[in-house]
Order: C-alpha cells, then structure tokens, then sequence
C-alpha cells in the first residue's frame, strides 16, 4: 500500500461495484422495509397503512411459524450432518493414496449440479411405487418409504438431497484445513503414544476449527435460503410440513400477490439471518490464526 | 505374518471399502441420471432398481432436441457469459482499489463486510423491490434483466476471489513498473492481468457455475417461454401431469455437462476459494 | 377544375381501397404466442396449432406447456405487466372473474369474432362477466365437467348397486376394500391446491354446504360442511397409499391399473384411456355417472378451460382467427376424436364417429348442459388455496373436520374482505 492515493483512479476502479451493489442491495432493503407498513396488493395497489399490523398477524400466523421452524430444523439438521460427514470424506481423503488426485474431483460432482437437476434425480428416486431407493429395499425384504408424502419424514427426505448435494463442499473445506496440518504435530503425538482418537480430538479437530466454522457458516446460511429443492420436491406439503420460509414469502408475494405481507415475512427472515450470519462470523474471526 | 501387518493389512482394506462406499455416495446418483436417460419408458415403472438400461434408446434426447433445448441452453448461455463478464470487470477494479489504495476511515473494511452481507442476503428477501426495479428499467422479462440481478449472486463472490488473487501480486513488481514511468492502468494491463490469469479463469468458471443453475430469479423474472433458462426449462419437466423421466434425466444431463467439463479445470481453485474466506 | 379535383378525390379513395383490400382479406400471419396447459390440454393445442399452421402458412407459433400453478402466475405477471408476452392465453374458469375483472382480456364479441352458435350454455356463461350477462371475454375451449367412476364388473361381483349417495360410496368402498384382494376401494387427488379441492367440491354441494353464499360472503362455517369433510376423510381409510399426495397421473393410473374401484373425481379426457386396451386393464368395465347426491341432487361441477386473447397481445387479429378455427364444430370434433378432448359446443357430441368412439358422451353432454360453476369471485385462487390447505390439514390427520372448517371459514373471510 505504498502508491500514492491517486483520488481518481481508485474511486473509479471502485465505483461500479458500489453503484451496482448499493442499487441491487441497498435500496431493494429500504423499499421492502417500507412495503412491510403497509397493506399493499399487487394487482389491487395500495390499500393503506397499517404499521406493524402484518409483522403481527404474521408472528400468529399458524402457516409463518411453522415455515419458521421447518426452516430452521432443516438448516440445523442439514449442517451438522453435512459437518459429520464432510468431516469422515476429508479425513479417509487427507491420507495419501493411489488415484487420490482423480477422485477427490470427482466427490464434488454433486455440488456442480444445478439444483433443479439434483431435485429431478431425487426425486424420481424418492417415488414410492418405482422409485430407485424403494426399489432397492423392497428387494432386500424391506418396506417402501413414503419419502415426500408422510409429513413426519418429507422434511429430512429433502435434508437428504441436501446433504448428497452439498457435503462435498464441507468436504472440501475441511480437506483444506486438513492439509495445512504439519504431518510433524502427527508424528510427535505418536510419538507420545496417543491413540487415533486421541489425536483426532486433541490435534485434528483444534487445528481446523476455524475451517469448521466457515463450512457450519456458509452451510446454515445457505440452507436457510430453502426454496428451490421443496418447490421441485413437494410444493411445500405434505399439509404444510415441507414449506420453508422462503416459500411462505414466494406464495404470498408471487402467488396472492400480498406485497405488505411477503415484504413483512422477508424482514423477518433477513433478522434472522443476519443473526445467524453475526454469531458465525464472530466465531470465524476469533478462530483465526493470525 | 505378524499382528500389527495383519492389522494394517486390515486398515487398509477397510479404508479401501470406505473409500469406495464414500465415492459411490458421491457418483451413483449421476450415474443412474446418465443411464436413465438412455432407458426406454416401459422401464419408468419397473420395481427392479437398475442403473443402466435393459433397452438402449435416444428418443428422449430427440424429443428434447425438438421441444426447445436449444435456444433454452442459448438463453443459458447469453445469461450466465454476460453476468460473469460484467462481475469480472467490476469486481476486479474492486479488488484492485482495495488492495492498493489506502482507504480512510477503515472504508475498505467497511466495504468488504457489505459484500459479506450481500451473500448472506435471502435472495427472495429483495427480489419483488428488484422485480420493480427491473420494471423501471424495461428490464423485466429481458435477457439482459437477468444478468443485471445475477450480480446479486457473482459480485460478491468474484469480488471476494479476486481480492486473494490480486493480493498474491507482490507490490515490488508494480513499483518496479511505477518508477519505469507506467501509469496504472498500463501497470494493470501489462503486469497484473498475466500474473492473475488463471485466478481470472477460476473466478470466471466459479461465477459461472453459480449463473448457469440460478433459479429463483429466473423463475420470477422471466415469463416469456423463449427467454426461460435451462433449470426452468428443466422444472417445467417436473410437471403436474408426468413425470417424463426420459426427457427429464436427459435434459439434466445435457445441462450439467458444461459445468461438469468446466469443473474438472478449477478443482484447485475451489479449494483455495473456500480457504480463501479466512482471510 | 372541379372535375380534376373530384376526379382526384376518387383516385385516392379507390387506392386506398386497392391498399386497404389486401390486409381486409389477408390472411392470419406473423407470430403467434400461446400460453396453455401441460398433459393432454397441451397434446390437443400442439395438434390444432400445427393444422392451424398447414391452413396459414404465413403463421409461426409458440406453445408453452405449463402446468396449474405455473401457467396462473405466469398469466397474473404477465397479463398485469401488459407486457406482450401472450397473444393467447388458456384459463381455468375460475380464473375468469380476476382476469376478466381486470379488464386483461379482449372483448371477444365487439372486436367482431365469429362465436360459435353451438357453445354449451353453461360454458358459455362462465366466459362472460359479469356471469351469464356480461360481455363475452373468453370461449369455451374444453368442455370439462366433473364426473364420477365405477367399475361395473366389481359391483356386479360384490352385488353392489349403482352408488345413488355418498353413504353408498363409502359402504361400496368398505365393502370392496376388505374383500377384493388387491383393489381399493377408492381413489382421488389428495394433493394439496387446485387437486384436492376439485375433489372435495361435489362432496361439499352434494351435503347442501357451499364456500360462497349469494352475497359473495364466507359461508363455509357449517354442520353441513364438517360433514362433508368427515366423509371426505373417511374415504381416505379405503384409498391406495400415498393418496394425500396422488395427482391426475397417479388417480389414472389406479384406475386403469385396475387396483381402484371408483374415482369420485374423472374428467372426460381421463376416461377414453379406460376403454384402450393398450393401456387399460378394465377396458369396457368402468361407469360414467354425475357424482352422486346426499342432502342435496347431485351438480355436476364445471370445470372448463377457456380461451382468451390477452389485451396487450401483440397479433390480436391472428389470435382471434385461431380462436375461431379451434372451437369451430369440426376442430373440436377432431380433437375429441384423436386425444378425447371433451368439447365445448353440442355438435361435435352428436356426430356419429364422436358417440360410437366414447360411448358415454350423451351423459357427458348432459351433465355438462346442467353444470353448475365454482364460485366466481375474482379471489378464487387464494380462497381455494385456504381450503385445500386445510383440508390436506384433514387428510394427513393433523386436524379435525371440527377444528380445520371454521379456521379455514375465518381465513376464507380475511381473504374476501381484502
């Protein structure tokens, strides 16, 4: 950082991005906030304003909490599975072994597909008269599962697609973390005689921890966003087991046409995210090493 | 042999087994989307879990061919090599700017939190003020509508990749090419944009990936069936009325294979991109 | 001088006609850009766009195939957008009050469209709003009417009677669920939305209940309506798996399977796959009635799609011209005959080669003639939203008929009182 601040230059280099950000960020929040007070339809306009009458009548709206929960149970679940198991995938690939160089791009395949994509495979596979999965455990003796239809399993059917589709990227994070390990901490541990455990819990998991919190981080967020795989899976049902808080929002703005009310449940939604966003975040820049 | 190679031996094998089971994990469902679209319609409703097909056929590719895929995967195309040529050129004067000048008051800071809540951003949470926004402009059911909102999506990441990558350019050579008398943008042109090629590339790739499997806001702001992208394209596949899965795995087949292709080169990258959030 | 200049005047009038005669008698051109239905309503416009293309080659065509929802929130944005984006566009008769309300649609019978004289009264009312009186928005394109299915040969076995009411439903069900191996008793949509409310309906006005009272107020909240809905579950018990989420294809394919006794929701472009042997396995064994009665006779429910041309469409005259062509007699008794698309105007039903391919077409047209209509209150979509929320709410066991009526009643109101 030694060149003179040419003025110039570096408001010019920096402009587009601020211009671009602040028009597709910046103003879209205020007009949400504002659409949020008042009693706004689509098609019929401007109906008055109404304060905080629709954040209330959303807080008791039986169909608003429970896409809160669904949401936020889907998040959770689907993180800390994709960490377990992301963990298992980085650590089997961080010893050196034949054809590790081939397969490792191959395990992230399934987060280079289109969502839309994964949802088609799954959910012929989710089928439950000919689907691939009940297939398989009707040929071993087993009874079919009603993946998307049986309101207590089709939220952690869709968390299933979501763990296939994205522990790859925990994987990867987790393998980088891995290897900027020394391989000498290792050594002296075994030197010290600890067993594998030992070593996991007391050199491995400290080590990454960092690495740790960005995948649980960008996992929780992204899975927060839920829409794309429950309006291509279930539409939301069965009853309303599926239906996330971003359909909730889509259905009220895009489909009623309920402007005040989806602008209302989207701040609520972006609360909620920013929280969780600011809890991880502190604890990324505390785990740095610096 | 002794015990502890006969339990090596062991650990081995089992690492093997483990190995495999966490690649077919990770593969068996691409496989069977590749094989499926190759079976014939009587084998949709067989009870016998099969990966590749009893009977080989490619009218599902056909009917494809015929229904639209093609000016679909142009659309694709338009969007997602416009968004990310609009990223790359206004993230990486971002970059620049934050790596090389000094900022008052912590403002470059300031400016990279932003982007961070950018990401973190519900993108339904601004899409019906987008949605108008794109009105005013006459942007709306517009190809160009698009890649003006898919910044939402490739900005901040391309602005957060290419920060790493300029800031891997030792200053020594810039003030090299300073005190030879090269203003700054002779300085970007001829030094910096060679020495940050292929983090170029891999952010280009990177942004791309996420442009080419957008689908919420191609939904939303995207009516006219000429202008739909390929994962609409595909949703309309998962219909009301039957679930084709021919056309159905076919279509999720041809629309993966160029960024299957295109992630096989930024493999390293990705890594890098996901260790490069810490810093 | 005087002639000179009369002599002029009569120049420039015949020119303009020699000018203006061409594009009078031209013929339909340019592009014309169709929004429709997926399934078998896609399949019949595919045909009639291609013959309408062979008769006009000077016009290219666009058809998007859409299913339920998409093809509503596609119309709602892009017709209220005034975008462009459709010259014609296919709704659901329901849809009709908000579009049409709107002012979205071409008014059909001032812009001078030759209307078919054949149409089907009660088709024919639901494309005009005001209902019946208003002007003409839209035509009746598919002439849907909601009927009731049985399997002859079971009953026969089970020396069950034709069902007269839905008590005799539920016991033919019982009946045939415990003692016919491998068949159900019954089979519906169970899938939350438009599907699960169609089949709900005739049930509802059969027990004498209805959503909608004549002064356009909620008028769920009744004892009629709890028991309807108790039936309605009750019905469940002897359904295949898996029916709280069975849409049309599943609900066919019991039927043609063999494996479901009677589907108390068919609508005649399902029923010409039960007579081919190519798919059916109950060829000539399946009954057509008007779903039966209970408190009050039974109304057969109209559930036609209708055709309109889109205020902001870019080629109206074309569109217009294809309006004409496809309910035209012989389009529409040609598209019976290859898909089994039920039509909309009385001709085609007599036609000879029609009745002996679908042997049940008189009582098709019967039913149809004496339709009664869904509500038409421009906040259909949303109030059928509510309902067939809650009564997935029923299915799946999570509430009561008791609880789940004057909920879905209270939020019914909110919904009107917008």
């Amino acid at each position: 950082m030694l060149h003179r601040t040419q003025n110039l230059t570096r408001i010019l280099l920096l402009l587009p991005a601020l211009v671009l950000l602040a028009a597709l960020t910046i103003y879209p929040l205020v007009t949400v906030v504002y659409y949020s007070f008042f009693d706004y339809h689509y098609v019929r306009g401007f109906e008055g304003f109404v304060g905080l009458d629709n954040y209330r009548n959303l807080l008791g709206d039986l169909f608003f909490t429970v896409s809160v929960r669904n949401t936020l149970v889907f998040a959770l679940l689907a993180t800390s599975s994709q960490l377990l198991l992301g963990l298992a995938f980085a650590l089997l690939f961080n010893r050196p072994f034949r054809g590790r160089q081939l397969f490792v791009p191959l395990m992230i395949l399934p987060m280079i597909l289109s969502t839309m994509v994964v949802s088609a495979i799954w959910r012929a596979w989710f089928h439950y008269d000919f689907g691939f999965l009940n297939n398989v455990l009707r040929a071993v003796g087993l009874e079919g599962v009603r993946w998307l239809f049986d309101p207590g399993i089709a939220l952690y059917s869709i968390a299933l697609v979501d763990l296939w589709q994205w522990t790859p990227m925990v994987f990867l994070i987790l393998l980088a973390g891995l290897q900027s390990i020394p391989g000498e901490y290792y050594e002296a541990a075994r030197i010290d005689g600890a067993n594998g455990f030992q070593v996991l819990t007391s050199i491995t998991l400290p080590l990454i921890k960092g690495h740790l919190f960005l995948a649980a981080l960008l996992r929780t967020v992204d899975a927060f966003k839920l829409f794309d795989k429950v309006y291509a899976l279930t539409g939301g049902g069965p009853g309303i087991s599926t239906e996330s808080v971003s359909t909730y929002i889509y259905r009220e703005g895009f489909r009623y046409f309920n402007v005040g009310t989806a602008s209302a449940a989207s701040i609520i939604m972006l609360a909620v995210a920013l929280t969780l966003t600011l809890v991880y975040a502190g604890q990324v820049l505390r785990g740095q090493r610096r | 042999m002794t015990a502890a190679r006969a339990r090596r031996y062991l650990q081995g094998a089992l690492l093997a087994v483990a190995t495999a089971l966490a690649l077919t994990f990770a593969l068996l469902p691409i496989v069977w989307l590749a094989g499926t679209s190759f079976k014939s319609p009587g084998e949709f409703t067989s009870r016998q879990p099969t990966i590749l097909p009893r009977e080989f056929t490619t009218m599902h590719y056909q009917l494809l061919w015929a229904e639209g895929f093609p000016r679909r995967l142009q659309n694709s195309l338009i969007v997602t090599v416009g968004a990310t040529l609009v990223s790359l050129v206004v993230a990486f004067g971002a970059a620049y700017a934050l790596t090389r000048f000094r900022f008052p008051a912590k403002l470059d800071v300031l400016f990279l939190f932003w982007v961070l809540l950018v990401k973190m951003v519900p993108p339904i949470v601004i899409a019906i003020p987008l949605y108008q926004v794109l009105r005013l402009l006459g942007l709306l059911n517009t190809l160009p509508g698009l890649i003006v909102v898919y910044q939402v999506y490739t900005l901040p990441y391309c602005i957060w990749l290419l920060l790493g990558f300029v800031r891997d350019v030792p200053i020594e050579i810039e003030e090299a090419a300073a005190i030879d008398g090269a203003s700054t943008w002779q300085t970007i042109q001829r030094i910096v944009f060679p020495l940050i090629a292929p983090g170029l590339v891999a952010t280009a790739i990177f942004s791309s990936i996420l442009a080419w499997n957008e689908f919420l806001y191609a939904l939303l702001f995207v009516h006219s069936p000429a202008l739909f992208t390929l994962p609409i394209h595909i949703a309309n596949y998962i219909t009301e009325h039957e679930t084709l899965w021919g056309r159905l795995m076919g279509i999720g087949l041809l629309s993966s294979l160029p960024v299957l292709i295109l992630s096989g080169f930024i493999q390293r990258y990705l890594i890098r991109g996901f260790a490069m959030g810490l810093k | 001088m005087t002639i000179g200049r009369w002599t002029r005047l009569v120049g420039c009038a015949l020119v303009a006609l020699v000018l203006a005669l061409p594009s009078a008698l031209a013929q339909p051109s340019g592009n014309l850009v169709i929004a429709g239905r997926d399934g078998v309503f896609g399949e019949a416009l595919g045909l009639a766009t291609g013959w309408f293309a062979e008769e006009n080659p000077g016009v290219t065509i666009e058809l998007l195939r859409l299913p339920y929802a998409g093809l509503y929130e596609n119309l709602v944005i892009s017709l209220r957008e005034r975008s462009g984006a459709f010259d014609v566009v296919m709704l659901d008769d329901t849809w009709a009050p908000e579009f049409m309300a709107a002012g979205w649609l071409r008014d059909l019978e001032a812009a001078g469209m030759a209307i078919n004289p054949g149409f089907v009264r009660s088709a024919l009312d639901a494309s005009r709003y005001p209902f019946a009186e208003g002007p003409l928005f839209a035509v009746p394109h598919v002439g849907n009417v909601l009927l009731f299915a049985y399997r002859t040969d079971l009953f026969e076995q089970y020396g069950l009677e034709r069902p007269g009411s839905w008590t005799d439903v539920l016991a033919a069900a019982q009946t045939i669920s415990e003692q016919a191996d491998g068949v159900h008793g019954v089979v519906f949509r169970g899938i939350r939305g438009n599907p699960i409310v169609t089949g709900f309906l005739p049930l509802l006005w059969a027990y004498g209940a209805d959503i909608i009272d004549a002064d356009g107020r909620a008028a769920f909240d009744s004892p009629a309506s709890v028991a309807a809905m108790e039936t309605f579950l009750a019905l469940k018990a002897f359904a295949p798996v898996g029916v709280e989420v069975y849409n049309a294809s599943e609900v066919r394919d019991a039927l043609q399977r063999g494996v479901a006794a009677m589907a108390i929701e068919i609508w005649p472009s399902w029923i010409p796959a039960l007579d081919d042997p190519a798919v059916s396995e109950v060829v000539g064994q399946v009954e057509i009635m008007p779903a039966p009665g209970q408190v009050a006779g039974p109304s057969p429910m109209l559930g036609s799609w209708l055709l309109g041309v889109a205020a902001d469409a870019r080629n109206p005259q074309t569109a217009q011209a294809f309006l004409e062509f496809v309910t035209s007699d012989e389009i529409q008794r040609r598209l019976a005959l290859e898909v089994g698309l039920p039509p909309t105007a009385e001709g085609p039903y007599m036609d000879a080669e029609v009745v002996a391919r679908y042997r049940w077409y008189p009582a098709q047209l019967e039913a149809l003639q004496n339709a009664r209509a869904r509500p038409r209150i421009p906040e259909w979509s949303q109030v059928e939203s509510i309902l067939g929320d809650y009564l997935q709410f029923v299915l799946i066991g999570q509430m009561t008929p008791q609880q789940a009526v004057p909920e879905a009643h209270r939020r019914i109101e909110a919904a009107l009182r917008r």
